[in-house]
């Protein structure tokens, strides 16, 4: 643990695990855990890869459904439909990554985008096997993990397991790789990498933990709700990887707890609270722009090393 | 079977026009400003929600379409100068991220100032009638429909094509920074671009009232297909553009004939084909 993340790091990581369920409840804390594993996920392709997906949703829902539906039409436990939920995702990520990954920047972007449409139209009107609009409910825990406390210990334990993998991952020599395209494509594929390969493992890699967390949500509230495999979930989702700050490995999960709080807390009062959701994201995007982790980062003199992370957004702009 | 086959071809061209028409306003502006304008889809509902309003007011339609879009302008223009222009020097992604911001608060609005139930325009009378065209009988205002986007799409590739400021705005979609060197203002042009574009989608969400009725996810659903439409057509290609908003018009109609359940479905899989078969899309270079 101490190679593979920094001390600050660490301390955020053990501070967000233990602090949570005191300020929330502990399935809410859960789900905070479960949208932080996507967002480091789709951070795997934004701050490491260069690329933006749109569709992360896609992933997320294919994952919640198919664990969904394991658990509630077939009774399989949730220790056997999460990881199966999990490579299902993978599986799904590996055909429509055939076809994303062929273009890149703009295209990328709408082409994520067009299939979290089609995936969502698809749990629409499959209505027997998602119950389409009104989402899948019932999905039941099993015994040993059915108190909250205990689903939350549990939802910790992938949490790391899953932040651990997803470092690994960056650190290795095809996330170095990743990282090399990212800066400069055209070199990257004159020294011999197949960029497209190494694009399509970055796009694996990423829907299968977003996968794998929508696995976990089910479980969460005990049902898919539509709205999760909705496009406007994959901009959610976009929301937090950035304002937690794509600079960072785990400054999307600050963007998850942040965006969570502000979900639970807002509508409670208003139930138009997509309206300040939007209104919050342009604040942001308008005076906050280097995210969380990058304002952290300024305050705590770059504690972290530089050019082993993601590259912070801010530091191309221009033109 | 001929005059299902007849009636659901001038369907699929009737609604494939209105999307000609969101889809070329959504390839001026994604030109301009090197993203895909995420508002798109409510500019287009607040189209169809103001013309819906100025027909309660007026009570006529045609006054209706012609001031309605023209109100989505005033948003549009609010949108770019208070957000998008601010952006500019920042990185693509934050662009985006304002536009899926306004996404959300347009569609958000459109819940709040008319509430959460959809509605329906009536169609003008002189239009609500059917016209026999021999091989099939056909409502006359999709005839009309049918009219009146095909002049409009005339107008507006002259206009691109033929004018000195049409010749600008295509300079600009091309190279911002050699137009912007070149002495033209290049921040009025990309105002003035971003609220044609909005005007051609709040445009179609007017016509496109009596025809589909008014719900507050109008605008949700038709972006991603606005989106499909310039992939499909190879980006900045505005003749791909109309082109690929026809062919997913009448895709879209003639799946319903044999599988309904999937004509929402068939445009994502002709997108799909199109990556695979021809990358750059079918009208594209680049």
């Amino acid at each position: 643990m101490q190679k593979l993340f920094s001390l600050p790091s660490l301390i955020v990581i053990a501070l967000l695990i233990v602090g949570l369920p005191f300020v929330q409840r502990p399935v809410v804390a859960a789900e905070v855990l479960t949208l932080g594993i996507a967002a480091v996920a789709t951070n795997l392709l934004l701050g490491y890869t260069g690329m933006l997906s749109f569709g992360q949703a896609l992933f997320f829902g294919v994952g919640a459904y198919c664990a969904g539906v394991l658990a509630t039409k077939y009774g399989i436990s949730a220790f056997l439909a999460i990881p199966v939920a999990m490579l299902f995702s993978a599986v799904i990520a590996f055909l429509i990554g055939l076809v994303c990954v062929r273009r890149s920047g703009l295209y990328f972007i709408m082409i994520t985008f067009a299939f979290n449409q089609m995936v969502f139209f698809i749990a629409y009107s499959w209505t027997t096997m998602t119950g389409g609009e009104d989402g899948l409910p019932g999905v039941r825990r099993p015994p040993l993990i059915d108190d909250q406390w205990s689903f939350y210990i549990f939802t910790v334990l992938v949490f790391i397991c899953a932040l651990c993998v997803m470092k690994l991952f960056v650190n290795s020599p095809t996330g170095r790789i990743l990282q090399a395209i990212r800066d400069n494509p055209g070199r990257a594929a004159a020294t011999g990498h197949d960029v497209g390969r190494y694009k399509l493992i970055a796009f694996v890699m990423a829907g299968m933990f977003t996968g794998l967390a929508g696995a976990i949500f089910a479980f969460v509230f005990g049902i898919v709700p539509i709205d999760k495999v909705d496009w406007r979930f994959s901009g959610d989702i976009v929301f937090m990887t950035l304002l937690g700050g794509s600079g960072s490995f785990i400054g999307p999960v600050i963007g998850a707890a942040f965006y969570t709080w502000l979900q639970e807390t807002v509508s409670h009062y208003w139930d138009r609270w997509p309206m300040i959701l939007g209104i919050v994201f342009a604040l942001v995007v308008l005076f906050f722009r280097t995210g969380v982790a990058g304002m952290a980062e300024v305050l705590t003199g770059k504690l972290t090393q530089k050019g082993a992370g993601a590259k912070p957004k801010e530091m191309e702009a221009g033109s | 079977m001929t005059f299902l086959i007849a009636s659901q071809l001038l369907n699929g061209l009737a609604t494939g026009m209105l999307y000609a028409l969101v889809g070329v306003g959504l390839t001026l502006v994604l030109g301009m400003l090197n993203i895909p304008n995420f508002a798109h889809g409510g500019l287009y509902a607040f189209g169809a929600y103001f013309t819906y309003t100025v027909v309660n007011l007026t009570g006529s339609f045609y006054i209706a379409v012609l001031i309605g879009p023209l109100l989505v302008i005033l948003v549009a223009f609010l949108i770019e100068s208070q957000g998008v222009r601010r952006l500019y020097a920042a990185h693509h992604d934050y662009q985006l991220l304002f536009l899926f911001a306004m996404a959300l608060i347009l569609q958000e609005a459109i819940i709040l100032i008319w509430g959460p139930v959809g509605f329906s325009v009536l169609t003008p009378k002189a239009l609500a009638g059917v016209v026999d065209l021999g091989f099939t009988v056909y409502p006359a205002y999709r005839l009309a429909l049918i009219g009146i986007t095909v002049l409009i799409t005339v107008a507006l590739w002259l206009f691109l094509t033929r004018t000195n400021v049409g010749a600008i705005v295509r300079a600009g979609m091309e190279n911002r920074e050699m137009v912007a060197v070149l002495g033209t203002d290049i921040n009025r042009v990309f105002m003035w671009t971003f609220a044609l574009g909005a005007y051609l989608a709040g445009l179609a969400g007017a016509l496109a009232t009596p025809i589909m009725g008014l719900t507050p996810s109008m605008g949700a659903d038709m972006l991603p297909i606005s989106f499909v439409i310039v992939v499909i057509a190879g980006l900045g290609s505005i003749l791909g553009a109309i082109a690929s908003g026809i062919l997913i018009g009448i895709a879209q109609s003639m799946t319903t004939i044999w599988w309904p359940e999937a004509s929402n479905i068939a445009i994502y899989v002709l997108m799909g084909l199109t990556i695979i078969l021809r990358p750059q899309g079918l009208f594209g270079t680049r």
